[in-house]
């Protein structure tokens, strides 16, 4: 170990989110496979629309494995962050994991920003951006009132105005 | 503090300039036209230019004008819609003075100014065409918050010799390339151009090209020399004359034979510098150096310095830039010897792979081929392996790696934007990971790649000690 790992955890409805986004994206593949066969059918090509039913099934069934229950818990389990004194510091991902520290003086602007999906579960994301393009990070899913404080807090120690 | 107005008008022979670029622009529908009418609509097409073409560029031209004046730049120009277009003088990042062969002709500059927008993207202007004497009075106004008045032409800090520019295209993969792109760019013209002109030339070249031996090696010798001429002619062509100055707080460096570029940077702009060089250019002991600067729009956010220099002169020139760079000849701190595998896993698999697929299917001279290849990439890998490394002597941090490229940069850590650690599996298992810092305003990142665990932690501690000596693992 290099770094300290962060000390703050995603809120635990981000898992369900992202599981929802997976299922989405398993569905859509799954129609994907469903129209190809479909189509195979009407075509006469009753060997072909085996084959790719059968494959394309299961490779539903993996994707949706992977995109529903293994995705959103191994990235839950695997992102932190923390506020320091003059840093932000996120850290995720587990095979590939990755260690970002923005110092509060380099932060340009601070955003909240909430998708459809993260609106239903009443979750926010806070976005960091940076002079740098590379230089930036987000932090997913967050209660609105935590999310506000981060906001407040990282603003203040940036020296960025309250716009609010 | 209120300065003299500066106002005025594009040059009137930017009328010119602007017919031209409309004759340009209109150069292949035209050619088009002529073939499939004929000459006759010569008079027409004439006719055209004179009674539309003319009017609109005087019309333009009499709509545009500039005036910088409390503190800001405006730029107002159109003919139906007018733009007015505003930039405070604290915004403006450089500008650059080009004289394209057709300007010089006429001793006309283009002016291009950059200038930091809100946010991240970037505002760009450009006066098409003005006196030489105006475009510099123009940029001297322009930038004046960062001059410090210099009295006489200040010593050049470098200036390439055709010698030296010689030399460096012929070992410069760019310019030793670029035949292969003019003929790629042909054969591409070839499929628009009427009657295949060019498959008929290629056949009755290929005609005549000599079957016996000496007739084959005379071919690719003259093919050779053809390409390293090319090459030498590209480098003189591009960097003629290419000189680099320090006015007071601006580094100018000016370039090139029939098209004089001159491009400015404040020093305070300039994150580091890079010193890069090729295995062409190695043995010769050549390099190239180019800065490294945030907020302007050249590619990467480098401009360079010089585009080849002795090895002897780097040392100097990075000093005349920035005070505190240190030696790229000094050692730095070799990365894990574990790190040397990663680098064998990069680069060797595919040619070796690709091997033994070819003496399987018994493909003899691929096999042969792809030995070869592969020899050569693990002697890359090697070298890749020992050019890693880094340093930080207390102000200025050392980076370096690459083999094919070698890239070898310095960089103040008060410009670091935001600092970046990754792992991925293998580096996991091999005990590395690569420190990224990111420079910020379009200057990119550096990277320390394959740094050691207990190398990555205590260098990110002594680039910003405050910041990470709470983040820093003490049991090491």
């Amino acid at each position: 170990m290099i770094l300290r790992e962060p000390a703050e955890a995603l809120d635990p409805r981000m898992r369900t989110v992202w599981a929802l986004e997976g299922a989405i994206g398993a569905a859509l593949l799954a129609l994907a496979v469903a129209v190809t066969v479909v189509v195979l059918v009407v075509q006469d090509a009753s060997t072909a629309a085996w084959i790719v039913g059968i494959a394309g099934a299961a490779g539903v069934l993996v994707c949706a494995l992977g995109l529903v229950w293994l995705r959103p818990r191994h990235d839950h389990a695997y992102f932190r962050y923390e506020v320091t004194e003059l840093g932000l510091y996120v850290a995720r991902g587990w095979l590939w994991r990755r260690w970002q520290v923005v110092p509060h003086a380099r932060i340009e602007t601070v955003d909240i920003k909430s998708g459809p999906l993260l609106r239903a579960f009443g979750l926010v994301a806070v976005q960091v951006a940076t002079a740098a393009a590379g230089g930036g990070t987000e932090i997913p899913g967050l209660e609105p009132p935590a999310a506000d404080a981060l906001v407040a807090d990282l603003a203040r120690r940036a020296g960025i105005e309250d716009e609010r | 503090m209120s300065e003299a107005e500066l106002e005025g008008r594009l040059h009137p022979l930017a009328v010119l300039v602007y017919a031209r670029r409309f004759v340009g622009a209109s150069l292949i529908p035209v050619f088009a036209l002529i073939i499939s009418l004929g000459t006759r609509v010569f008079v027409p097409l004439i006719l055209a230019v004179v009674l539309v073409g003319l009017p609109l560029a005087v019309l333009w031209w009499w709509r545009f004008r500039y005036r910088v004046t409390g503190g800001r730049l405006e730029v107002r120009s159109g003919l139906v819609n007018r733009t007015t277009r505003v930039v405070p003088l604290d915004r403006v990042r450089g500008v650059d003075l080009t004289a394209p062969f057709f300007h010089r002709l006429l001793g006309l500059v283009k002016v291009e100014i950059e200038a930091a927008a809100g946010g991240r993207e970037k505002a760009e202007l450009a006066l098409a065409a003005v006196s030489r004497r105006e475009g510099e009075a123009l940029r001297e106004r322009l930038l004046a918050g960062a001059r410090v008045e210099v009295a006489a032409e200040p010593p050049a800090l470098y200036r390439a010799t055709p010698r030296l520019l010689a030399v460096g295209g012929l070992l410069s993969g760019r310019y030793l390339l670029a035949p292969a792109a003019v003929v790629g760019v042909l054969f591409n013209l070839a499929d628009d151009l009427p009657g295949s002109l060019v498959e008929r030339g290629t056949e009755a070249v290929i005609d005549r090209v000599p079957t016996g031996a000496t007739g084959i090696t005379a071919t690719v010798v003259a093919g050779l020399v053809l390409i390293g001429l090319l090459a030498v002619a590209g480098s003189l062509l591009v960097d003629w004359g290419f000189t680099v100055r320090a006015e007071g707080d601006r580094i100018t460096a000016e370039r090139g034979l029939l098209t004089r570029r001159t491009v400015s940077i404040d020093r305070g702009r300039i994150r580091g510098l890079d010193v890069s060089d090729t295995p062409l250019r190695r043995p010769f002991r050549l390099a190239g150096v180019s800065a490294i600067a945030g907020g302007v729009r050249r590619a990467g956010g480098r401009t360079v310095l010089a585009p080849v220099i002795r090895g002897g002169d780097v040392g100097p020139l990075l000093r005349a830039v920035d005070s505190l760079a240190p030696d790229p000849a000094d050692p730095l701190i070799a990365h894990p010897r574990s790190a040397r595998g990663r680098r064998f896993l990069r680069a060797v698999p595919v040619p070796a792979v690709a091997t033994a697929v070819a003496i399987v299917l018994g493909w003899w001279w691929a096999a042969v081929a792809g030995l070869a290849l592969t020899a050569v990439m693990a002697l890359v890998a090697i070298d890749r392996y020992r050019q890693l490394g880094h340093r930080f002597d207390g102000r200025r941090l050392s980076l370096r790696g690459g083999s094919l490229l070698r890239r070898w940069t310095e960089l103040d850590p008060a410009e670091i934007v935001s600092f970046e650690l990754r792992r991925s599996p293998s580096q996991r298992r091999a005990g590395l990971a690569t420190v990224v810092l990111h420079l910020g305003e379009g200057a990119g990142s550096r990277r320390a790649l394959d740094a050691g665990e207990e190398q990555a932690g205590p260098l990110l501690a002594e680039l910003h000690p405050r910041l990470f000596a709470p983040l820093v693992r003490q049991s090491l």
